[in-house]
């Protein structure tokens, strides 16, 4: 472990922000919330946040990004690939872990370009959570704290940061900090062990599931109508929950042909399962029809049918999903809690 | 292959649609490529029966107007409604739950009993069948050529059926109801903590993203103002699970019958009727 005075630490970002060829982004305000965005300097990095609207999934899988260029009438198709290389602020644990999730949901079976040049061309600054939002569970899903999935990862411990290397695009970047970046004392070893250890305790949210018991959980309620239909029946349809969730990647694809007809571009945008046009199909049919049943589908994919695929749990217990929800219907925590009431 | 001629027709509205597609500057050289405008009262003189894309702007509100609507459908291949009035009712159809007498009167004054209008403004679906439908108040002109562009190919244009949360978490705003210092989950005991005196002195945040088609891009939210509804509801909104947030943010049942009035109005009718 190394460290590095906090003072130091915000030259090297400044230094970085002037003269890196690659994009600085970070977390800061906006408005009475957090959000990732490019940053000016670094007296805007806010490193104690709780979290943040969005996930930093939006710069590996963009909101929409054009994938082809197209020419009709010369019978052309150019690939695109709008890579922005970037340096990323403020990472918490709970994002890196997703992270590492999409990382095998992009490169297995079909490997997707698209996402993994903007990962290979992305150096992932983790911070550990200083501050916990109301909603997150993180604790429980075993993703307050990571050892992997960060190029570099900062604990807080008072006048300077704790920095652990993950990876050698870590290193290399720490390189340029030089001479700030100093050995740890073993004062301050023991400090970043109880900043860990402390950790759940600052989460607010009473679980009373294990994550591994999901699978089972959710396989046991599948057919259970009631339960479902009962838990959806304010929801709005509106994607909130699959949009700023960090495990969420589904997208839709569309042409869309500039004014001459002739030139266009394939344009990849964000979707997400709890939309009612999801899952419509060809002739009108649509197999996921029912708000319930598209409600269902988001807990089966997250803690069943991911688990099933890739031996993950694709909840990170960042409490997004709950804290945006506007009717509140959203918390796994609540609907995890239920299931296993209801059943031991 | 020909052009398909194109003309546009105004009802009871503003024309401000129909100032969208005449300010669209150079983009309109381009759409002047793809189809031959026959009719178009802010921009040319002549006029023409002969056609085969239709835009109808504006609300129906009177036995003449459904005539003339009558003989357009009959001329024409497709008809599209451009702008809220024309699609959902729009902002005419405030007056349909008032009574027309004492509407009439406040409008024309000693004139009322000369005028011929219907007791309720209608969208064009009402009258005759419409193909297609260009939603917004005023309509997005990006939409418009995208319309244009798709019936010109034979193709289904792609108008959103998802709210309007979409966009706005896309270009992740702060959600009007997380404004100034609020949270999304609140209960009215502490929004009055947060704001003193909010309840008595003004409403509290609404926005009518939740059940409001997209294709807007959220604009509204992006700008710092609120959505409005001008899109017309989703085709399954949610409206219980919406009043139920306005409730939680301290909203009366009044103020929220208000706000969906505003635009929603012929649309909250029938899908009461159903």
């Amino acid at each position: 472990m190394k460290a590095i005075n906090k003072n130091d630490f915000s030259e090297f970002v400044d230094d970085l922000i002037e003269n890196d060829d690659r994009e600085v982004v970070g977390v800061q305000t906006k408005s009475n919330e957090f959000a990732f965005d490019p940053l000016k300097s670094a007296e805007d990095l806010r490193l104690d946040y709780d979290v943040t609207i969005l996930p930093p999934k939006k710069y590996f899988m963009p909101q929409r990004e054009t994938l082809v260029e197209y020419n009709l009438n010369e019978g052309e198709t150019t690939p695109v690939n709008q890579v922005v290389p970037r340096i990323i602020m403020g990472i918490h644990p709970y994002d890196l872990v997703a992270i590492e999730q999409m990382d095998k949901v992009f490169e297995d079976t079909h490997e997707d370009p698209y996402y993994l040049e903007k990962r290979r061309q992305s150096v992932l600054v983790g911070v550990n959570m200083a501050n916990v939002s109301d909603r997150s569970f993180a604790h429980t899903m075993g993703t307050a704290t990571t050892d992997t999935g960060y190029d570099i990862m900062l604990t807080d411990i008072g006048d300077r940061y704790a920095i652990e290397v993950g990876s050698s695009k870590g290193s290399n970047l720490l390189e340029k900090a030089g001479q700030a970046v100093d050995d740890i004392t073993t004062d301050e070893i023991r400090k970043v062990k109880q900043f860990k250890e402390e950790l759940p305790k600052k989460f607010k949210k009473d679980t009373k599931f294990d994550p591994f018991e999901l699978p089972s959980l959710l396989k046991n309620y599948y057919e259970n109508d009631e339960f479902w239909e009962e838990n959806a029946e304010d929801c709005l349809s509106c994607g909130t929950c699959n949009l700023v969730c960090p495990t969420c990647y589904c997208f839709d694809v569309q042409d869309v042909n500039d004014i001459s007809l002739s030139e266009g571009e394939r344009l990849r945008t964000w979707d997400g399962c709890m939309l009612e046009a999801f899952a419509e199909v060809a002739g009108d049919e649509n197999f996921r029809e029912e708000k319930a049943a598209r409600y269902r589908h988001r807990y089966m994919r997250k803690g069943r049918y991911m688990y099933n695929r890739f031996g993950d749990i694709a909840c990170v217990g960042c409490g997004r999903c709950s804290e945006q929800c506007l009717p509140d219907i959203a918390d796994p925590v609540e609907v995890f809690n239920q299931m296993k009431e209801g059943t031991s | 292959m020909s052009k398909p001629k194109v003309a546009f027709f105004d009802f009871a509205g503003c024309e401000g649609d129909q100032l969208q597609v005449a300010n669209l500057e150079e983009k309109i050289l381009d759409l002047l490529e793809l189809v031959e405008v026959v009719n178009f009262r802010e921009v040319i003189s002549q006029k023409s029966d002969d056609y085969d894309i239709a835009f109808i702007e504006g609300s129906i509100a009177s036995d003449h107007d459904a005539e003339r609507l009558r003989e357009i459908r009959t001329n024409a291949g497709i008809v599209v409604a451009l702008g809220s009035c024309a699609a959902i009712g729009g902002i005419n159809s405030i007056r349909n739950s008032q009574n027309p007498e004492l509407v009439e009167e406040r409008v024309y004054g000693d004139d009322a009993d000369k005028v011929e209008a219907w007791d309720k403004a209608k969208p064009v679906d009402a009258v005759v069948e419409v193909d297609h439908y260009i939603y917004g108040c005023p309509i997005d002109q990006d939409e418009f050529v995208h319309v244009v562009e798709s019936l010109v190919q034979g193709k289904e244009p792609n108008i959103p059926t998802y709210p309007v949360c979409v966009e706005c978490k896309m270009n992740e705003n702060v959600c009007v109801f997380a404004r100034n210092g609020g949270s999304t989950q609140i209960s009215s005991s502490e929004r009055e903590v947060q704001t003193p005196g909010a309840a008595q002195a003004e409403q509290g945040p609404f926005c009518l993203g939740p059940v409001t088609r997209a294709g807007c891009d959220s604009k509204c939210v992006n700008e710092g103002t609120t959505c409005w509804g001008c899109r017309g509801l989703v085709d399954s909104p949610n409206e219980n699970a919406h009043k139920k947030v306005l409730d939680k943010y301290g909203l009366t049942v009044e103020e929220v019958l208000n706000k969906f009035n505003l635009y929603f109005g012929w649309q909250q009718e029938e899908r009461n009727n159903e």
